[in-house]
């Protein structure tokens, strides 16, 4: 899915690691994202999609997985 | 000038409480120091508070208080503040009702209300841990569901009035695997638990604020019902970040009233002590440094009554606002302190000299400010994960969205203008780019513009020049922001640091700007002059490695006439100057050179 690709690219560059090592089902504090990098990445998300978006949207779907289909079934995000 | 009727409160329990270099004063300088030596918590003093009425005022008239402006609010502490931090900060921890107002049920705010305002009960907050600090998400009490309720274990510290209060806001991780949505907040009514479940820990002896009631809290098997529960379970994180939003901004208040007395009591030293056969205060140093402090007192206010009148217009950008108000007020005013030490020379030092040793006790108080709810880093560092979302967004601002600024803009800061009830659940964890001061920028250039020709204010040119130069350093910053490696987490680099401290203080130059645009009809002659203006908005921009204009300085003079005036007649060092308690003629505890007339000065 685009969007979990997107996600994983994002993430990636704001921990500085290689894409290959993050697994969608994992949470995202496993990466070193706490919780106000999670907040402030839901900002990055809405400039992406153009969408406003729950600040503890991460939080709430802290995973690849679970945040790309909350947005897919939300939002209807496609891309 | 006509009264603004949101500073009549504080005008009034000025009149009530008296003179406090009079030390047969309640909270006079003389018995607040008295209480500070003796570290034994001012029982009488909250007492008279309570009796007066003063916690009404924390509570919002919907839910039946008096509550109706942060600017009334921030008023009133400042009052308090000026005379003691022990009493200010004990009595002030009821702002952490708000967490109620902002997320309980309607029974749980009925509750609160009236015991409070009938029961004088007041609250604490238990987040910080022994071995976690300021990493809410890493604290290890937790709470576990049973039958009717949860089982609460761990302890909390340090935590002021941990043990003389009647409420604890607790926040507990209530699912070990929930991550950043396995924390609830409770609000923990002691007279309800079982006394054998919970316990206090020592009173911790501290450098200033030293009778304050800082201790802990632990709980073991601690049984709270459901009702205790705020907010969702799970929302506790959310509702902890938001309400240090509110918070914050408050805490700016503490440091203001703290750094009035210290400004004062120096005058006061200052304008009577002759060395050299000269009068302190007609030594160019001197007198240079205690204008100077009082320009940082102008401009904080600025900040300060800003972001308490914002509140109501912009809560949904407060993770911004609040994070400016609470580093740069507290962290600006410390280093006036710091600065103006220097003309009371060695008293500044001394705990029974001059007005009671109370600059001292003030300097020792007003630094744990800068650290309480959420530290000057901290705050630096919420805005530092902001900085790029703010650069983005005010590059792509669209007309039609700036005139909404500009709207905005007008009621947080004209001070004659009506506010809107304070909406607690507007407050968002990121603003998504907005903060309209230095967003509305642009508008106000234009707008300034407007005012040339018959009438125009002396400083007109000048003041427009330095907007320009706000805004240009503004676009140059967001440059530098938007060219930059992306940082996230704790790895943000000092570079970041500094650029944050510089984004605070063009949004503190800009709300001097805004503030004098939208009040220089009602704020007296001084105030629409704009000769304080410019000095305040140069000393800011003069962190920046930009030319600016040489200051006339007869503007020095005329600046330091207006301290001299305001502490002649008791007024509050502000750009609201309220009448404070009036003078008595002869502080009985001075020195002989420091009891001479005020009025030998002008």
């Amino acid at each position: 899915m685009a969007i979990q690709q997107w996600l994983v690219a994002q993430l990636a560059e704001v921990l500085s690691i290689d894409p290959s090592t993050i697994e969608a089902q994992q949470p995202l504090t496993r990466y070193g994202l706490d919780s106000i990098d999670a907040v402030t990445l839901v900002g990055d998300l809405e400039d992406w999609l153009d969408l406003e978006l729950p600040s503890t949207l991460l939080w709430d779907y802290p995973t690849v997985e679970k945040a790309a289909s909350y947005l897919v079934e939300e939002f209807d995000v496609s891309v | 000038m006509e009264q603004l009727k949101q500073y009549n409160l504080a005008q009034q329990l000025e009149a009530d409480l008296g003179d406090p270099r009079d030390r047969t004063q309640r909270m006079s300088f003389a018995q607040t120091a008295a209480i500070d030596e003796s570290e034994v918590f001012p029982d009488a003093e909250i007492a008279w508070l309570y009796d007066y009425g003063l916690q009404d005022y924390y509570v919002p008239t919907s839910s039946g208080g008096q509550f109706t402006s942060f600017e009334e609010f921030v008023a009133f502490v400042r009052v308090l503040s000026r005379r003691d931090l022990n009493i200010a900060i004990a009595f002030t921890t009821m702002f952490w009702s708000f967490l109620t107002w902002m997320a309980g049920t309607e029974s749980q705010k009925q509750t609160l209300s009236q015991r409070m305002r009938q029961e004088h009960l007041t609250m604490c907050l238990a987040y910080s841990e022994k071995e976690h600090g300021s990493d809410l998400v890493g604290g290890s009490v937790t709470a576990t569901k049973v039958d009717g309720g949860y089982r609460l274990n761990g302890e909390k510290w340090p935590i002021n009035r941990a043990t003389i209060s009647g409420l604890t806001y607790v926040l507990a991780r209530t699912d070990p695997d929930g991550g950043n949505r396995g924390l609830s907040l409770f609000m923990v009514d002691k007279s309800q638990l079982d006394p054998s479940t919970y316990y206090n820990l020592p009173k911790i002896k501290t450098h200033g604020i030293r009778a304050a009631d800082m201790s802990g809290i632990g709980f073991s098997d601690c049984f709270v019902p459901d009702s205790m529960l705020l907010g969702p379970e799970g929302h506790g994180l959310e509702l902890a970040l938001e309400g240090f939003q509110i918070t914050r901004a408050l805490c700016a208040a503490f440091s203001q009233g703290a750094a009035d007395t210290c400004l004062r009591t120096t005058l006061n030293f200052a304008v009577n002590r002759q060395v050299y056969g000269k009068t302190v205060v007609d030594m160019p140093h001197a007198r240079r440094t205690l204008t100077h402090a009082f320009l940082d007192i102008l401009t904080c206010d600025c900040v300060n009554i800003a972001a308490a009148r914002g509140f109501h217009v912009v809560p949904e950008q407060f993770s911004v606002w609040s994070a400016v108000d609470k580093y740069f007020v507290p962290v600006t005013l410390e280093q006036m302190m710091s600065d103006v030490s220097v003309v009371l020379g060695a008293r500044f030092y001394m705990r029974d000299e001059h007005d009671s040793g109370v600059f001292q006790k003030m300097l020792r108080d007003s630094s744990i400010i800068s650290v309480f709810d959420g530290s000057s880093v901290v705050n630096l560092h919420a805005l530092i994960l902001q900085r790029r979302q703010l650069a983005k967004a005010r590059k792509r601002l669209k007309p039609e969205k700036m005139t909404a600024i500009y709207q905005r803009l007008a009621r947080s800061f004209s001070l004659e203008s009506p506010l809107p009830e304070f909406a607690p659940q507007k407050l968002e964890l990121f603003s998504r780019g907005a903060d309209d001061i230095p967003q509305g920028l642009p508008l106000l250039i234009e707008d300034l513009e407007t005012m040339h020709g018959d009438g125009a204010p002396a400083v007109l040119t000048d003041v427009i020049e330095l907007t320009k130069i706000i805004l240009a350093q503004l676009d140059a910053q967001d440059e530098v922001i938007a060219q930059s490696a992306f940082e996230h987490g704790h790895e943000q680099s000092y570079e970041s640091f500094e650029l944050a401290k510089q984004y605070c203080r063009l949004h503190a130059a800009a709300a001097c700007i805004y503030m004098w645009r939208y009040n220089r009809q009602h704020l007296g002659e001084f105030f629409n002059q704009g000769e304080w203006l410019v000095l305040c908005v140069h000393r800011l921009l003069s962190h920046f490695d930009v030319p600016l204009n040489p200051i006339p300085l007869e503007f020095y003079e005329n600046v330091f006439q207006e301290l001299l005036r305001l502490d002649r007649e008791d007024k509050m060092f502000s750009i609201v100057p309220f009448q404070l308690a009036r003078s008595t003629s002869t502080p009985p505890d001075t020195e002989n050179h420091a009891t001479a007339s005020k009025l030998q000065l002008i």
